[in-house]
């Protein structure tokens, strides 16, 4: 124990830890900042308390944890693929979430579908994300293969996209409502949605961490990380139960939000070059902050309106990507 | 009305030129002023006509000229009997080729569908049409009176407007200056005072918690809604029940009060359309208030 | 020469494998036989096709097979996925990845099989890695992204990252990839210390003079194992001059043994 504790203030904060530090901050700091813009922009005057723990509180930490599992998710798709351009959409998650909204909102006149009705647009859309994640591994046999798998995600994506359109052919009234689902919201997100968020996001990314090392291997190769003992299929399967688990928790809350998923890992890859066991926990906490800040705007600029969140996480992180990549700092391909 | 006078005193002058002017095969009957600010020339009175927009069909039927439409959008659903027309696709996506197959005399549809240029150039005429406020639907009234000859459509109109007059007189006093909100889809987009049912709950005399100057449809803040606390509330079948569901909207008075008006999708059709209807959605409206009002038995 | 050691490092009976359903055209090895002797250098030869690194894939165990590998004269089966790890240490061709990783960090990975799941890694683990950064001429770059470096210089950070395991048996596919000369030398005065420490090397080498500085060769040619001896044996020649079509010569220069391309 007292070797324990030694080791741990001898710690060299690196500059990793610095940096989960600095995001930490960042957290409490956008969160206060949440807790002031309301339909009336930027306030600090007085406001009904129960307008602040009621509608405020919870939309601001529902934005958080939305980002943080999606971030998460992210991070973890990018390890498991080796790819740097894959986000937690690519098992074809979206277009099953959409799938799953669109016949639910389709159902609501329809009596015999009661079941739909009841599940709701969040169960809907849960339920839809994960049955496209498992239909996706079900076309490609297991998991042993990755380019087998990415493929198959295409394809459900876009079969599934394409059911989609036909129920919206035959029920257009529900266009409106779908389109809002697609370009994601945080309009609605209430303590609820915060508990169920925090309630997966936490075993999931504690299992994540856990498992943090067999990320690492994977990035020399299936080979490699064969031989240094890692066993590779059921590892793969359990990150990936993890990585449809988080992505269909924040998508049936908040719709699907672009971006946030793709960039988070990027933004911390350029800042810091850490393992993934410190890698997951930043990219998790940079997906929060991206989107708490996205909503934030979202609210803010043109208040009481509010501008689809979708647009502002797809700018925000564009513009930093993009202004990274001007720096050279990042590298997105191996140079000599 | 002064668009129509120019076109008419346009229409004088294009007869007498005809008179003069070698190898016009025929004189020219009637013109048209559309949204876009042309001008459309007939020898006569269409009779074939294709509507692509669900209130342009209900203005064409209202005007009694129903039997001349052969072909209308997927959305036109009133009266009944479009209903057995051939569908042309979507309003805002319409499949060209079965326009032009009906050989159509003119072609109605809203500003904001793809298609117009590609329909003028296989030659056929298009009156682009797209009412939003009673203003507008007043236009549109009388531009297809005109195109379609009816006699007396500034009376007919006249009539309309009698009738919501004499619904918004028969409002009860308790109604004079609600504050009311009216949810289109959940979002949440609501209708202020510059949309058709904005005015329309004007006329009532209700007073929209959302202001003209956000547009017609703004995508809302949900804070806004429980700060402003309205009075009363308007929305679909589809999200009447999740509305106390929403963080903080189970304090709005109008919620535990139960002061909700809940629309079918047939009324909200009614409601929501720019559409000779108006005494109707009106009606609507007056019989919810009056529903509310009536004391528990 | 020295004595033939008592025991065998790695053994092959009757290995067959099939790359996709086993019809006769996905063979790429024909039930091949060989034994690995402990504390030795081993060389596998041959022209392109011949199967050297499915073979060695499956001797280290990273291949579905036919037949059976012995690991110290037990059958790999019997072996658990940890004491595999930490037995054999494994450095494929053309390895690809982690370019946002540091060098420091890549080679740590070779200490996994000694640590477990949520363990930091121990001042032992640093020592190691150190250790085999060193003796590659890597430690200067400990703290650089992986991708930054140039192919030659990835090449030995992975060669540490395979050193840092301390495995007893070493099996390396093409590990003079991109190297240059000197750094080629290097990684041979490294693999003679290596079996001087009594750990067994195996090696699928392109570069036949440098393999023809092994203790053994073993030739192959069309998933056959043609040969295996000594390499200072002249059947060994004979056999190696045969599977490239007598095209080459092998010839002894100042002491070592080189190849001469036959007009």
């Amino acid at each position: 124990m007292k070797a324990f504790l030694i080791k741990l203030s001898l710690i060299k904060f690196s500059l990793g830890w610095r940096w989960l530090l600095i995001g930490l901050c960042l957290v409490i700091g956008l969160v206060l900042i949440g807790l002031c813009v309301g339909s009336a922009g930027f306030e600090t005057g007085l406001v009904d308390p129960r307008i602040v723990w009621e509608i405020r509180l919870p939309r601001t930490l529902g934005a958080w944890a939305a980002g943080a599992l999606l971030g998460l998710a992210g991070a973890l798709a990018q390890g498991l693929f080796r790819n740097p351009l894959a986000d937690p959409y690519l098992l074809g998650s979206a277009s099953g979430a959409s799938l799953g909204v669109a016949l639910a909102l389709a159902a609501v006149g329809v009596r015999q579908a009661h079941f739909w009705f009841h599940l709701g647009l969040t169960g809907a859309a849960f339920v839809g994300a994960l049955s496209a994640v498992w239909l996706t591994l079900v076309l490609s046999r297991g998991v042993a293969q990755t380019l087998r798998l990415l493929l198959s995600g295409v394809v459900v994506g876009v079969v599934l996209g394409a059911a989609t359109q036909g129920v919206l052919w035959v029920a257009p009234e529900s266009l409106q409502t779908l389109q809002a689902f697609i370009l994601g919201s945080t309009a609605f997100v209430g303590w609820s949605a915060v508990w169920m968020m925090l309630g997966v996001g936490l075993p999931c990314i504690a299992v994540a961490v856990l498992l943090s090392k067999f990320l690492d291997g994977l990035s020399l190769g299936d080979d490699t990380a064969m031989s240094l003992g890692l066993r590779v299929v059921p590892l793969r399967w359990t990150l990936l139960a993890v990585l449809a688990l988080c992505t269909a928790t924040a998508v049936s809350q908040t719709g699907l939000i672009a971006f946030v998923g793709l960039a988070a890992p990027h933004l911390v890859r350029a800042l810091v070059k850490t393992t993934h066991r410190l890698g997951l926990v930043l990219s998790s906490l940079a997906g929060g902050i991206l989107l708490l800040a996205a909503d934030i705007l979202a609210r803010g600029l043109i208040a009481p309106q509010e501008l689809p969140v979708g647009i502002l996480t797809a700018v925000l992180g564009g513009l930093y990507l993009l202004w990274l990549m001007h720096q050279g700092a990042m590298r997105l391909e191996t140079g000599s | 009305m002064v668009t129509q006078v120019k076109g008419h005193w346009l229409g004088a002058g294009l007869l007498c030129l005809s008179w003069w002017l070698p190898g016009v095969a025929m004189a020219v009957a009637l013109s048209v002023t559309d949204d876009r600010g042309e001008i459309l020339s007939f020898e006569r009175a269409p009779q074939r006509i294709v509507s692509l927009l669900p209130s342009l069909t209900e203005t064409v039927c209202a005007l009694g000229e129903c039997q001349r439409l052969v072909g209308v959008d997927r959305y036109s659903n009133f009266p009944a009997v479009v209903q057995r027309l051939p569908k042309l696709g979507g309003g805002m996506d319409p499949s060209i080729e079965a326009v032009v197959a009906l050989r159509p005399d003119v072609v109605l549809m809203a500003r904001s569908a793809s298609g117009v240029d590609q329909l003028i150039n296989l030659g056929v005429k298009v009156l682009v049409l797209e009412p939003k406020t009673e203003a507008d639907l007043k236009r549109v009234w009388l531009t297809l009176g005109q195109l379609l000859q009816v006699n007396n459509a500034p009376g007919v109109w006249q009539s309309m407007e009698a009738d919501v007059a004499a619904v918004a007189n028969a409002m009860p006093a308790s109604a004079k200056g609600q504050r009311v909100y009216f949810e289109v889809s959940p979002g949440p987009y609501a209708a202020s005072e510059a949309s058709f049912m904005g005015q329309n709950l004007a006329r009532l005399g209700f007073k929209n918690i959302v202001p003209a100057q956000w547009g017609p449809f703004p995508k809302l803040n949900p804070e806004f809604v429980v700060r402003a606390n309205p009075d009363l509330i308007l929305v679909g079948e589809g999200s009447a029940e999740a509305l106390r569901q929403r963080p903080g909207w189970s304090t709005l008075r109008a919620l535990r009060e139960q002061r909700v008006c809940v629309f079918t999708p047939a009324q909200a059709d009614v409601l929501v359309r720019p559409s000779p209807r108006r005494a109707e959605a009106a009606r609507l409206i007056l019989d919810c208030w009056a529903r509310l009002e009536r004391p528990p038995s | 020469m020295s004595p033939k050691p008592l025991t065998d490092a790695l053994q092959a009976q009757g290995l067959s494998v099939h790359l996709g359903p086993k019809t006769a055209q996905n063979e790429v090895l024909h039930s091949v036989s060989l034994n690995v002797p402990a504390a030795r250098w081993t060389s596998v030869v041959g022209p392109n096709g011949a199967g050297k690194s499915t073979l060695l894939k499956c001797l280290a165990g990273l291949l579905p097979f036919q037949g059976s590998v012995l690991w110290d004269d037990r059958p790999l089966a019997t072996w658990t996925a940890k004491s595999r790890a930490s037995h054999l240490a494994w450095l494929g061709q053309n390895q690809e990845g982690a370019p946002d990783l540091r060098v420091w960090d890549v080679v740590m990975l070779g200490r996994l099989p000694h640590q477990g799941w949520l363990s930091h890694d121990s001042d032992q683990d640093s020592a190691e890695v150190e250790q085999a950064l060193r003796a590659t001429q890597a430690w200067d770059w400990r703290e650089r992204a992986l991708g930054q470096l140039s192919a030659g210089e990835r090449q030995r950070v992975l060669l540490a990252r395979a050193l840092a395991v301390q495995a007893a048996v070493l099996l390396m596919d093409e590990p003079l990839a991109n190297l240059d000369p000197p750094h080629q030398m290097d990684w041979l005065h490294l693999v003679r210390s290596l079996v001087a420490q009594g750990r067994t090397v195996v090696s699928v080498l392109h570069e036949i003079p440098m393999a023809l500085c092994a203790d053994e060769l073993v030739v192959m040619k069309e998933g056959r194992v043609v040969h295996q001896g000594q390499t200072a044996d002249p059947k060994t020649h004979l056999a190696l001059e045969a599977v490239f079509e007598d095209r080459i010569q092998v010839r002894s220069v100042q002491g070592q043994w080189v190849t001469l391309a036959k007009p």
